[in-house]
């Protein structure tokens, strides 16, 4: 055993010796099982790419896990050169002036050009109010509605691009025998992506995006109450399935044939190609033509890279190079392939596309497609901060008018109030 | 305290016959069914604690997409070797030097150093709190108690500067002594020596024994029995650390069982089929350590837990 | 009674000098900062504060659900110290009768032991799954359609039955150690008086046990209170949503979870106060209990 343990050590050292010339960065991730060979596979490619820089990905637990774990490095002083940041967490990163360096910095000042061909719906969630990129968007994916094929075919119906038309179809889905639809996860569909999809506002203070001083939910409004309205009847009627906040629970019943439409993720087609044995297809995500006589484009959950501060020169040209790197094309494309996240840049869809990769994974296209929607004041993101919290409110608000505990008024009372004292709570731990 | 309590009931303990039972032919029946109920009795708790241990092993057996789309299984899969050969022997990690093997040597560690510095601390502090008669005995006593009130969890940013401040970061020593400050151990031990008689002190004392003789030549020796039960209990909590390990290393050569296990399952929203089989396999090696040394210690155990009952 | 003690200016400084110093460094020290943040609001990378006085209690007692998961930690820590006591007892009671086959039934009951609370949850979500768990498919047989993870009180009593599963062979342990440190002279004596077996367990040896029990009762308490929580979180997979949390469990999600440090410092204060008050509990037990030795 401990000769085992020596002559790693050993392994250890003479490997440090050969490397001794270069830079040696850090990256702090979330990604576990198959996404965390791909995120060592991404970094082996840049390490390999070229003979200045040596990436060491470690991966730090969950997304809180990693964002507190960072917290307590930064506070020491030992913080990793790169982290990764959840949505809901990136208003506690950005919030926190001078702790990370704007992406869009970190690759200038390294004399590299930055890239303007980024996807709007994904560029613009990690930005400041002025649009400049924050954090580098690593993993990201939209809401997007799969279906059935062979459960719409049955029932003699096409899928719905409204909710209006959901209504309608509907009916006929559940004569089949089928629950029509489910989603995975309210506050990201039916709540951030609903806002984004109707082009509503979502906070004061440009959606949170001007600082978190005095920003307030807008949430307790008619059209998103009417939504939820409706899905209420929906359930009650048969129309729709709510399986709670496990994201897995409200997938398996689709998988299993059981629901002939899911709201899910635009990367959840390569879990659902392995578990799924009917043909499976994915179109947009439904809005409410009563609400918009267009859609809107969707923004993007998953999560960003960003550059921590107080590191040397050189190690932030390393994270420069690193991102510089990340954003060209081919990364993308393996990444994009690998994991069934969004390309970043519209050059890297382009190859894919070129490649013939949609060709061969259709559903893989829509999330992007979805993201190039058109914009509109409201349709970059959000930036609140306790954004945990809130949405453990909404989801447990949710759950009670879904469960009969509330009634749609009450609940978005009780949101409103609780978001906002949180919050609140949020504005004055920036401001101290 | 049992002898006291038999002076209490007053009734000499001497054996007497069991009385016959009314059908005098159906005695014999009546204890074999008495031994019958409680053979059920047993084999049910055996089916309640057991039976999900089997289960998660028989789904080990399994591929992932199975476990996925069916849930538990109770039969045997054909996936056994895959499996396991996978979870203890794949290199996994940036590094390619994590191994289902590796990470259980660090839990290895991790409990052992745990269970043995928590014993020699704690067994130092009960022995001075105990046979010692000194100024500032009961505030120490009193500080040392209040480290059951607040859980690692609440006070982990602040914990985390401390051992950076030391410079203890990817090290063992940062990784137990934090952990080591809970009072748990100490609380065992001061009940202990409560319970071990003034004669023996006395006795010593004639015999010319200081402290430390006391200590070393009657007292652990006497604790042996204890040392083994509190080993067993600390060693479990020590393997099974999960935040505390994720927080404080950055090195892969650092990575504990449990951490390993969370990292498998852990998949972002349906974009993959997480490795079950792997997690339960790993999970089912991760409880053997344990398990053996509880087995192994067991009569030990039960008799330390027996004589702390004093 | 007094213990026999030695007398040294120097000695016990000596002995108590590791332990103390590893609490002052690793547990006081980082513990007052706990409480201190609790009268603060915090930005956490820069550890900026405002100070708030008592906000962060008033704001943790007046969310509309901290009432519900103070009354769900007291049903789960009730329900969970009853069943585990209760059927550890049963077990210990049964194996300690036994005459043949005590050790294999001894090993297999204190198996569980070694399992990681995160481990048991997963085990436990798995045959509580909605859809697919063995559990679950049980008891729609009759007639019980459990919506672990939609409906509160499913969820609730899927995690009450995984943490109680969880602590039934500490007790154990316990238990049959306490049943096999009562003298054989006292069972035959009780048979005497006791003729029927469970008279003779509820009169004599249950009164024995009872020390035992108050003692593990507050062990229990504890550990319901908490070290559940990694049970809790994976059964809950990380989104409470509307369903049961428990006191610590709600002291994880805002502070480690959200990063809320003033918050949950806050609720983790009123939980000390609490466990202070209980620990003085299990003080006076345990040491009522040394002096009639």
């Amino acid at each position: 055993m401990w000769k085992t343990l020596l002559a790693a050590s050993a392994l250890a050292l003479t490997t440090a010796a050969a490397q001794a010339e270069k830079i040696e960065i850090e990256l702090w991730h979330a990604m576990g099982g198959a996404l965390g060979e791909a995120t060592n596979a991404v970094a082996e490619q840049f390490n390999a790419s070229q003979d200045k820089y040596n990436l060491t990905p470690v991966y730090k637990g969950n997304y809180e896990e990693t964002l507190t774990a960072t917290i307590a490095a930064f506070r020491a002083g030992e913080q990793p050169n790169i982290v990764q940041v959840f949505d809901a967490g990136a208003a506690t990163i950005i919030g926190a002036e001078g702790a990370v360096i704007p992406a869009q910095d970190l690759i200038e000042n390294a004399g590299f050009e930055f890239g303007t061909d980024y996807i709007p719906g994904v560029a613009n969630f990690y930005a400041d109010e002025n649009g400049k990129m924050v954090g580098m968007p690593f993993n990201s994916s939209t809401p997007i509605l799969y279906y059935n094929v062979e459960a719409l075919e049955e029932a003699g119906v096409e899928p719905p691009t409204t909710w209006e038309e959901f209504q309608e179809i509907a009916p006929a889905l559940k004569e089949a025998g089928y629950v029509p639809m489910a989603q995975s996860h309210l506050p990201w569909i039916f709540t951030e992506n609903f806002m984004s999809r109707h082009n509503l506002q979502f906070a004061t203070n440009a959606n949170g995006y001007e600082g978190a001083e005095g920003t307030e939910l807008l949430i307790n409004v008619e059209p998103i109450k009417a939504h939820f309205t409706a899905v209420k009847e929906w359930i009650d009627a048969g129309l729709f399935g709510y399986y709670g906040t496990g994201w897995g629970d409200n997938q398996a019943p689709f998988e299993n044939g059981e629901v002939a439409m899911w709201l899910g993720s635009s990367g959840s087609f390569g879990g659902l190609k392995q578990s799924a044995d009917f043909e499976f297809s994915a179109t947009y995500l439904p809005y409410w033509e009563a609400v918009t006589e267009e859609p809107y484009n969707t923004f993007i959950g998953g999560a960003a890279l960003f550059a921590m501060s107080g590191q040397p020169e050189e190690e932030n040209e390393a994270a420069a190079a690193f991102f510089q790197f990340l954003s060209s094309p081919e990364p993308q494309v393996f990444w994009h392939k690998e994991t069934g996240y969004v390309p970043i840049t519209a050059t890297a869809y382009e190859l894919a596309k070129a490649e013939g990769y949609y060709d061969e994974e259709p559903a893989a296209e829509v999330g992007i497609n979805q993201l190039q929607q058109p914009g509109g004041d409201w349709t970059k993101g959000y930036r609140m901060g306790f954004y945990v919290q809130i949405r453990d409110v909404m989801n447990r608000e949710y759950g009670r008018i879904f469960s009969g505990e509330a009634t749609v008024d009450e609940a978005f009372g009780i949101i409103e109030e609780e978001g906002n004292r949180l919050l609140e709570r949020f504005a004055q731990t920036q401001s101290g | 305290m049992s002898q006291d309590q038999i002076a209490v009931t007053g009734k000499p303990a001497v054996p007497v016959a069991r009385p016959a039972s009314a059908t005098g032919a159906g005695f014999g029946a009546f204890v074999r069914r008495h031994q019958i109920v409680e053979h059920i009795v047993l084999l049910f708790g055996v089916l309640l604690m057991m039976g999900p241990i089997a289960v998660a092993f028989t789904t080990s057996t399994h591929d992932p997409v199975t476990i996925h789309s069916e849930g538990m299984q109770l039969g045997f899969g054909d996936n056994f070797l895959p499996t396991y050969e996978a979870v203890i022997f794949e290199q996994t990690g940036f590094t390619k030097q994590v191994t289902g093997w590796g990470m259980s040597l660090n839990s290895l560690i991790l409990g052992l150093g745990f269970a043995i510095g928590k014993i020699i601390v704690s067994m130092l502090a009960a022995y001075a709190i105990v046979y010692f008669r000194f100024p500032l005995g009961t505030l120490c006593f009193w500080v040392i108690f209040s480290t059951l009130l607040l859980p690692l969890e609440v006070r982990i940013l602040p914990s985390y500067e401390v051992v950076q401040g030391l410079g203890l970061l990817n090290s063992y020593t940062g990784l137990i002594l934090p952990l080591i400050a809970s009072a748990t151990g100490t609380f065992f031990f001061r009940q202990f020596f409560k319970s071990v008689p003034n004669e023996l002190l006395e006795a010593a004392r004639i015999d010319g024994a200081g402290p430390f003789r006391f200590f070393w030549d009657i007292l652990v020796p006497l604790s042996r029995t204890m040392i083994a039960a509190i080993f067993i209990i600390m060693f479990v909590v020590g393997w099974n650390q999960y935040l505390w390990p994720i927080l404080m290393t950055t090195d892969e050569s650092f990575y504990t069982v449990v951490r390993g296990i969370r990292q498998i399952l852990q998949v972002w929203i349906g974009a993959d089929i997480p490795d079950y089989n792997e997690a339960l396999g790993l999970a089912i090696i991760a409880m053997i350590p344990p398990v053996l040394i509880v087995i192994i210690f067991q009569r030990m155990f039960i008799k330390g837990l027996v004589e702390s009952e004093k | 009674m007094h213990k026999a003690q030695f007398q040294s200016p120097l000695y016990p400084y000596l002995l108590l000098l590791p332990q103390m110093a590893i609490v002052a460094v690793f547990f006081l020290w980082p513990s007052a900062e706990a409480v201190r943040s609790s009268f603060f609001l915090q930005d956490p990378f820069f550890g900026n504060e405002t100070f708030v006085g008592i906000d962060n209690y008033t704001d943790a007692v007046t969310r509309s659900d901290y009432g519900r998961a103070a009354w769900f930690t007291f049903l789960f820590t009730v329900v969970v110290t009853f069943f585990s006591l209760g059927i550890a007892l049963l077990l210990a009671v049964a194996a300690d009768n036994v005459l043949r086959g005590q050790g294999p039934y001894k090993t297999l009951l204190m198996w569980v032991y070694a399992i990681a609370p995160p481990v048991a949850g997963l085990i436990g979500i798995m045959l509580f799954d909605q859809h697919i768990g063995p559990i679950v498919d049980f008891v729609a047989l009759f007639g019980w359609d459990m919506r672990v993870g939609v409906d509160y009180w499913d969820t609730g009593i899927a995690m009450m039955i995984v943490a109680t599963w969880k602590q039934i062979p500490v007790n154990f342990i316990f238990f049959l150690s306490g049943l096999q440190s009562i003298p054989k002279g006292v069972r035959e004596a009780a048979s005497i008086d006791n003729p029927s077996p469970s008279g003779r367990f509820w009169t004599i040896i249950f009164p024995l046990l009872a020390p035992t029990s108050f003692f593990l009762m507050i062990i229990n308490i504890t550990y319901a209170f908490f070290e559940t929580f990694g049970i809790v979180d994976v059964m809950l997979k990380g989104e409470p949503g509307n369903n049961p949390v428990t006191l610590v469990y709600k002291v994880f999600l805002d502070g480690f979870r959200g990063n809320d440090l003033g918050g949950s410092s806050a609720q983790s204060v009123i939980l000390m106060v609490f466990v202070l008050a209980l620990t003085i509990i299990q003080f006076r037990l345990i040491e009522r209990r040394v002096h009639y030795t």
